[in-house]
C-alpha cells in the first residue's frame, strides 16, 4: 500500500522583488516531528507560509493530504486538518485568552457552542494557559501570548502542524511542557517546528531541514547531522582564532569547533549547534543561533 | 442557629421531587428551612442531583465569565437573527467598535452643521466626507492593518470571501444611516442628498475589488486622495455638486458593477497574502 505523504513539496520556488525567498525546494513530511533551520532569511517563514496555504508559490508544486490545494473546496479541506502558527501572530483588541481562541475556533469551523468551548478549555490547558484565560490577552505575558498562539493551532488535533517559532520569548520550564505538547501531537501528526533553538530541534525532533540562501543544505536525521561534526569539536585551553568559532565555556576552557585540532586540546562530544556552524560556516556565525 | 430538627427528616421520594423542580412550593420552602438545619439530609440530597447536568451548567458560567462579555454590535446581531458566530466575527472588526462608531457619528455632526451652515465650503466638506466614510470602515474591517491575527485566520476554512463580505454589510448598515441623517442637514444638496450614495457605494466596492491585490488601508488612501481631487477640482469651478452630474452618476454605477464582477473573478486572492510581509 502507497502511503500518501503528509507535505509534499517539489520545485518550489518563490521570489520577491527578484531575489529567491525559495529556491527549488523538494520536500516530502510524513507524520513525526521535523525542525526546520536556518539564519534569518533563509527562507524558513516562506516554506511555513506556503506550506500553510497562506502563501502561493511562485514556481513548483505543493501537495498537502495527497490533494493538490488549487480550488476553494480543495483548499477549505486541506485548512480543516492544518493549525499554523505564524511568526508574527497579533491578536484583536479586547479579546480575554479565552475568547480570542474562541474565535480562533470559530473560523476553524467549531459552529456548536458547547463542544467549541470544551476544545478551546482543552487546548487552553495543553499550553497551560487555563489559569489565565479570563485574562485580556494584551495583560498576558510575551511568552503567554507565544502559548496562546500555539493553542489556537491546536485546535482539533490538526493531522498536519505548522509553528513558525514557537518557544520564542517563552521560559525555560513552559519550554519543557510545550517540548511535551509537541512530542505528543508528532505521535500521530506532521509536525514542521521552525526555529532558531537547536536544543529544541536536538530535544524533540526525528527529522532536521537546514535552509540557506531559500536552498536545502541539508535533510536527513538530527543525529546524521550532528555526526558530520564528529571530530571537529574539542576543549582548548585558549581561543583558536583559526576556527570556525571558539568561545569560553563556563568551566574557564574554551570549545574549538574548526578543522583542525587546536595544540592540547581534547575532542569533545558534537552538538548539533556544533554541526549547523560547521555546515553554515560564516552564515551562521553572522545571522546566529540562539544557544 | 437551632440544629435541631425535631427528629424528622426528609424522605428519598420528597428530596427527589425537589430536585426536579416537582415539590410544590410549600414543601420546597419547608424542606429549604430543613435542609438548613440538617446535615444529613443535605448529605442525601446529593444523591439526588444530576452531577453530569450540574458539571455542564458550571462550565457554562465558568466559560462566560473567562470568555468576556459579547461586545454590544454582537449581541444586537444576534438579537436580529444572524448566526453567532458570524457575529462574534463581524464584531471583532475595528471599524465596528463602538468607538468608531461613537467617533463617526461626532464627525458626521460637525460635518452635517458645517454644510447647513457654511456655504458652498461647508457643502464641499460634506461631499468629500460622505463618500469615503463606508470606504474608510471597510479598509479597517479587513485584512492584515485590521486584524493583527490576519494569518493565522488565512490558514483557516472560514471562506475569506463571506467574512469580508459580511464586515462590509455590516459596516455600511452601521455607517450610512448617519451619514444620511447628516445629509439632511444639507440644504443645498436638495434631491442629491442621497445622490452621494452611489460613489459611496462604487468607492467601497472599488475597494473591495483592490483589496484581492493590496492591502484594503492602501487602497483607501488612494481611492480618498483621488475623491479629494475631484470634489476639490469641482469646488474650485464653482459649483462642488458636478461630482454628482447624471453622466458621472452612471459611470459610478458602471464602475460599481465592474468593481463586484473583479471581486467575484478574483476572490480566490483573498484567501493568501497579498504581499510579502
Amino acid at each position: 500500500m502507497t502511503v500518501v505523504p503528509t507535505v509534499a513539496l517539489t520545485g518550489v520556488t518563490k521570489r520577491f522583488r527578484g531575489t529567491a525567498a525559495l529556491d527549488d525546494v523538494h520536500l516530502t513530511l510524513g507524520p513525526g516531528i521535523t525542525g526546520l533551520l536556518g539564519p534569518n532569511g533563509a527562507g524558513k517563514t516562506t516554506l511555513l507560509r506556503i506550506t500553510a496555504t497562506v502563501l502561493t508559490p511562485g514556481a513548483g508544486e505543493v501537495v498537502l493530504f495527497g490533494t493538490r490545494p488549487a480550488g476553494p473546496e480543495q483548499l477549505a479541506a486541506v485548512r480543516r486538518r492544518l493549525g499554523y502558527l505564524p511568526q508574527e501572530m497579533g491578536h484583536p483588541r479586547g479579546f480575554t485568552g479565552f475568547g480570542f481562541v474562541d474565535y480562533m475556533a470559530v473560523l476553524k469551523e467549531w459552529t456548536d457552542r458547547a463542544a467549541r468551548h470544551a476544545e478551546v478549555r482543552r487546548v487552553l490547558e495543553l499550553v497551560d494557559l487555563d489559569g489565565v484565560a479570563a485574562r485580556r490577552v494584551s495583560a498576558l505575558s510575551g511568552g503567554q501570548r507565544r502559548r496562546l498562539g500555539l493553542a489556537q493551532a491546536l485546535l482539533g488535533d490538526p493531522d498536519l502542524l505548522l509553528l513558525d517559532e514557537p518557544t520564542t520569548g517563552v521560559d525555560p520550564g513552559q519550554r519543557v511542557t510545550l517540548r511535551q505538547v509537541l512530542s505528543r501531537a508528532g505521535e500521530r501528526s506532521t509536525v514542521l517546528l521552525s526555529t532558531h533553538q537547536t536544543e529544541d530541534v536536538a530535544a524533540l525532533c526525528d527529522r532536521v531541514v537546514v535552509l540557506d540562501g531559500g536552498r536545502v543544505r541539508f535533510d536527513g536525521a538530527v543525529a546524521d547531522l550532528v555526526a558530520t561534526a564528529a571530530g571537529r569539536v574539542w576543549l582548548a585551553d585558549a581561543p583558536d582564532p583559526a576556527a570556525r568559532a571558539s568561545w569560553r565555556t563556563g568551566t574557564g576552557r574554551h570549545r574549538v569547533v574548526g578543522q583542525a585540532a587546536p595544540a592540547g586540546a581534547e575532542p569533545a562530544e558534537p552538538t548539533l549547534e556544533d554541526a549547523y556552524l560547521l555546515l553554515l560556516g560564516e552564515r551562521a556565525r553572522t545571522t546566529g543561533v540562539a544557544a | 442557629m437551632s440544629t435541631s430538627t425535631g427528629g424528622w427528616h426528609a424522605d428519598e421520594d420528597l428530596l427527589s421531587r425537589y430536585v426536579r423542580g416537582d415539590a410544590g412550593p410549600v414543601a420546597a420552602a419547608s424542606l429549604e428551612q430543613h435542609l438548613l438545619r440538617c446535615a444529613s439530609c443535605r448529605d442525601r440530597i446529593a444523591a439526588h442531583v444530576p452531577v453530569p447536568l450540574l458539571d455542564a451548567a458550571w462550565e457554562r458560567v465558568r466559560d462566560e465569565a473567562v470568555a468576556g462579555r459579547p461586545r454590544r454590535l454582537e449581541r444586537l446581531l444576534v438579537r436580529l437573527g444572524v448566526p453567532a458566530p458570524d457575529a462574534l466575527l463581524v464584531a471583532t472588526a475595528p471599524s465596528l467598535r463602538t468607538s468608531w462608531l461613537v467617533g463617526l457619528v461626532v464627525t458626521l455632526v460637525f460635518v452635517g452643521l458645517g454644510a447647513a451652515y457654511g456655504g458652498d465650503r461647508g457643502l464641499t466638506f460634506f461631499l468629500l466626507v460622505a463618500p469615503l466614510v463606508p470606504v474608510a470602515g471597510v479598509a479597517f474591517a479587513y485584512g492584515p492593518d485590521a486584524d493583527p491575527s490576519h494569518e493565522a485566520a488565512l490558514a483557516t476554512p472560514y471562506p475569506a470571501t463571506r467574512l469580508l463580505l459580511l464586515r462590509t454589510a455590516a459596516v455600511l448598515a452601521a455607517s450610512l444611516p448617519p451619514v444620511l441623517l447628516a445629509a439632511l442637514l444639507v440644504p443645498a444638496l436638495s434631491w442629491t442628498a442621497v445622490a452621494w450614495l452611489l460613489p459611496a457605494l462604487s468607492l467601497t466596492a472599488a475597494l473591495l475589488a483592490a483589496s484581492t491585490w493590496v492591502r484594503p488601508t492602501v487602497t483607501a488612501a488612494a481611492l480618498g486622495a483621488g475623491w479629494t481631487a475631484a470634489v476639490t477640482s469641482a469646488s474650485r469651478a464653482a459649483d462642488p455638486t458636478a461630482v454628482l452630474a447624471p453622466a458621472l452618476l452612471v459611470a459610478y454605477a458602471v464602475l460599481g458593477c465592474l468593481a463586484l464582477l473583479v471581486l467575484a473573478l478574483r476572490s480566490r486572492s483573498l484567501t493568501t497574502l497579498g504581499s510579502p510581509s
